[in-house]
């Protein structure tokens, strides 16, 4: 037969302890309340490790939905300058580039996310509806998927092999 | 002989019943066609299984069909917007589709000249103009716009295709491609080999 467990507050020894551990959070509380007083440090920006100089020029412009499609599509994109997609800088830093769906040029940003990602979207927030995902990004080639889930599933993966390689 | 007013009366309700049917036959008419949709493309659009189903006239069935062309035949009415694959004793399986719409409609003689599951998409100049965010070659799969099968028609730019879009078939909406919902599609590229003939009309006499 199991001995009950003793309660807290019925025991000599326990009302110590009680009383100790009222202090102890009094002393806790006491600390965060002074770190409370002071304003937490702004944020530091953090600079994307993709430049938009990077993404300007003329690409050949393709999407694959299965991965076992991404080596014939980088070659299909190469094969589709003749109907290049055009991305020159924008008037405040950034690159025009099209949205989803969307005919008129918009000046997008490349913003770092918070998970380590490289988002190309509007002014913001980074990993917004608006934006992509970029990665896989190199001197004559970069990759691009929708953050929308119904962007993405319609456009998958977009690749974007430049026109006129460089060096 | 009758009476003035009588008479008058009588030519009055005939100019006015004539005038009723002058009036009536350009909407009896226009209801009678069907009305072409403006449908952009939705290249990665997969539709569900319910907009996947068609129903009435534009579902798959087997109908009297009676025709000098051999079995194994495929005639297409762009008019009615169905496609005909003639069967031994005055049948036809009859497909629904879609067709080109105004300007891009045509008619002829063709033989299929490739099939092709899953096709790759690459958009027309004009497409690509009017949408300059479209990717310029999209890889074959689901959501791709000339969906489950393709079947080319000889030398041509004009295919036999799927469709992610079911909501077209029976309209005019195309560059001038046909298009069958996906299921139908297979259901014809499995039923048709290479060298097919394939008769284009805008009306197919029956």
């Amino acid at each position: 037969m199991c001995a009950e467990s003793p309660r807290w507050g019925a025991h000599p020894v326990g009302i110590a302890y009680r009383s100790g551990a009222l202090a102890l959070a009094g002393v806790v509380a006491a600390i965060l309340a002074g770190c409370a007083s002071e304003p937490p440090p702004p944020p530091v920006a953090a600079t994307p490790n993709v430049s938009p100089d990077a993404l300007v020029g003329k690409w050949g412009l393709a999407s694959y939905h299965r991965d076992t499609d991404r080596p014939r599509t980088l070659k299909e994109a190469t094969a589709q300058c003749s109907k290049p997609y055009v991305i020159n800088k924008g008037p405040n830093g950034g690159v025009m580039m099209y949205l989803a769906d969307q005919p008129e040029l918009q000046e997008l940003v490349l913003k770092p996310g918070p998970d380590g990602k490289t988002y190309l979207g509007p002014p913001g927030d980074a990993g917004t509806a608006d934006d992509r995902v970029v990665s896989d990004v190199e001197p004559n080639s970069f990759t691009t998927v929708w953050v929308d889930p119904d962007n993405a599933s319609r456009y998958g993966t977009m690749v974007y092999e430049r026109c006129g390689k460089r060096a | 002989m009758k009476a003035p007013a009588a008479e008058y009366l009588r030519r009055l309700l005939i100019k006015t019943a004539l005038a009723t049917a002058v009036v009536l036959a350009p909407s009896f008419f226009a209801s009678a066609q069907q009305i072409d949709m403006n449908v952009v493309d939705q290249p990665g659009y997969v539709p569900s299984p319910e907009e996947e189903q068609l129903s009435g006239a534009y579902e798959k069935q087997i109908v009297f069909f009676r025709s000098s062309e051999a079995p194994g035949t495929i005639l297409i009415d762009t008019s009615q917007r169905f496609l005909y694959l003639v069967q031994p004793n005055n049948r036809a399986i009859r497909y629904g589709i879609g067709v080109g719409r105004q300007g891009f409609q045509w008619s002829g003689l063709q033989k299929i000249s490739r099939k092709q599951e899953w096709p790759d998409w690459r958009p027309p100049p004009e497409m690509i103009e009017r949408q300059p965010y479209l990717p310029r070659f999209m890889a074959g799969g689901p959501g791709n716009p000339l969906g489950a099968r393709a079947l080319y028609l000889g030398q041509t730019i004009y295919r036999i295709h799927g469709t992610n879009q079911p909501q077209t078939i029976g309209h005019a909406v195309s560059s001038g491609c046909f298009r069958l919902v996906n299921d139908d599609v297979i259901d014809l590229y499995g039923r048709v080999p290479v060298g097919t003939k394939v008769i284009i009309k805008q009306a197919v006499a029956l």
